[in-house]
């Protein structure tokens, strides 16, 4: 199999197929991480366009200092990092603070109604959320390293940041999902 | 009991397998004999379980977007042409420049000229002689020069104006002459003075 260095060789020479290739390597990888971001199918379909519309047009002057793959994964955090803060900045009508809602997320739904949340369906759903509550940069590197089976070196490069910072971002990550879903099984609902 | 002095990143770099190959059995020996490090590892492993299970229920299986390759051609049609950066649109500009000077000499010839003289109008001749300091020093010496002139020709026009109120001392006359005379030297005064006195010695 040719590798990825040499379809974007290919690309630069011309050949409209190498960029076909790479985008069927990556379409799926991109648009899953992309998926587990947003949790929206239409953003995230969006997204994963955006992203080769841009690899596109910057491959030919793209000089590779990262993996290919790396730098795909680059142009889909910062898209998913710039959703997540224009979505943040939409006016949202919130009757309770996140305090209220952190509380019943971990608390209202097991233990109040313990019979609905013992449900597979419901308590997928509930630790999702708890995923979705860390922080964009948390859950970039969670994500990164958890499903797309990067090294911390590798996350490193992706973001942008020092190997320190990213172990830094993954263990905030791991306590503050432990902190919010210790309840459910300490309740023994899972 | 002896405290346990283990990081919370360990405990976290183990669960993640993140410790080497001698540092994760470093570690598990010491979990052998440590409740609380085990009571963590089981606890974050717990939790990346559960987050696993959560997730791959979300999506069980790699999709993929519809119609991506279909989309993304019909998008980089409908888009405006890249805009380049300014830097690069320079760059662009003068390397286009420079194969067009290359390829044409003659049209290369008109445009240096043109452009020659463009900066002599607008900026000044980059090329002149810096003369600014000399002009300054000639101005200088003439104005001293003149001064020496003009002080002459001073001195020259009181003998005169009061030879006419001496006619009794007529030395006077001849010494103040004399010594016009010595400070017009190499000048056309000198010549004066020098008739001047001739004209007084006849008068005696």
């Amino acid at each position: 199999m040719i590798d990825d260095e040499m379809l974007v060789a290919q690309f630069k020479s011309g050949s409209q197929k190498a960029f076909d290739e790479l985008m069927k390597r990556y379409e799926r990888r991109i648009f899953g991480y992309l998926l587990r971001s947003v949790r929206n199918y239409e953003d995230a379909e969006e997204l994963t366009l955006e992203v080769f519309f841009k690899a596109y047009r910057a491959l030919g002057t793209w000089e590779p200092k990262a993996k290919f793959s790396t730098w795909l994964y680059t142009i889909a955090s910062n898209l998913s990092i710039d959703f997540h803060r224009a979505k943040s900045r939409q006016p949202v009508y919130m009757l309770e603070d996140e305090d209220v809602i952190e509380k019943r997320l971990i608390a209202t739904d097991i233990s109040s109604n313990p019979e609905k949340n013992l449900e597979d369906k419901e308590r997928g759903r509930i630790i999702r959320e708890a995923v979705d509550e860390l922080s964009a940069k948390q859950k970039s590197v969670f994500m990164l390293a958890r499903y797309e089976g990067m090294q911390i070196k590798e996350v490193a490069e992706t973001l942008g940041m020092a190997e320190g910072t990213v172990k830094i971002h993954l263990h905030r990550a791991i306590k503050k999902l432990q902190t919010l879903l210790r309840p459910l099984w300490e309740n023994n609902e899972i | 009991m002896q405290k346990c002095k283990t990081s919370e990143a360990r405990v976290i770099d183990y669960v993640y397998g993140e410790l080497d190959q001698s540092q994760s059995s470093a570690f598990e020996q010491h979990l052998a004999t440590c409740s609380k490090c085990t009571r963590k590892v089981y606890s974050y492993s717990h939790v990346l379980h559960l987050v696993d299970d959560a997730e791959s229920e979300f999506l069980p299986v790699a999709l993929a977007p519809r119609n991506l390759e279909a989309k993304l051609y019909k998008r980089l049609a409908d888009a405006p042409p890249e805009k380049n950066s300014i830097l690069s649109r320079l760059s662009n500009y003068f390397s286009n420049l420079l194969l067009v000077l290359h390829e044409q000499k003659v049209a290369s010839i008109c445009i240096f000229s043109i452009a020659a003289i463009a900066v002599a109008f607008f900026v000044g001749n980059p090329f002149r002689p810096t003369t600014l300091d000399i002009n300054r020093i000639n101005s200088a010496d003439a104005r001293i020069e003149q001064y020496r002139h003009n002080d002459i020709q001073r001195n020259l026009e009181d003998v005169l104006r009061k030879k006419h109120l001496r006619h009794s001392d007529s030395w006077d006359t001849v010494s103040q002459l004399n010594r016009v005379k010595d400070q017009a030297q190499g000048t056309d005064w000198a010549n004066i003075a020098k008739n001047q006195l001739k004209r007084v010695h006849s008068e005696f």
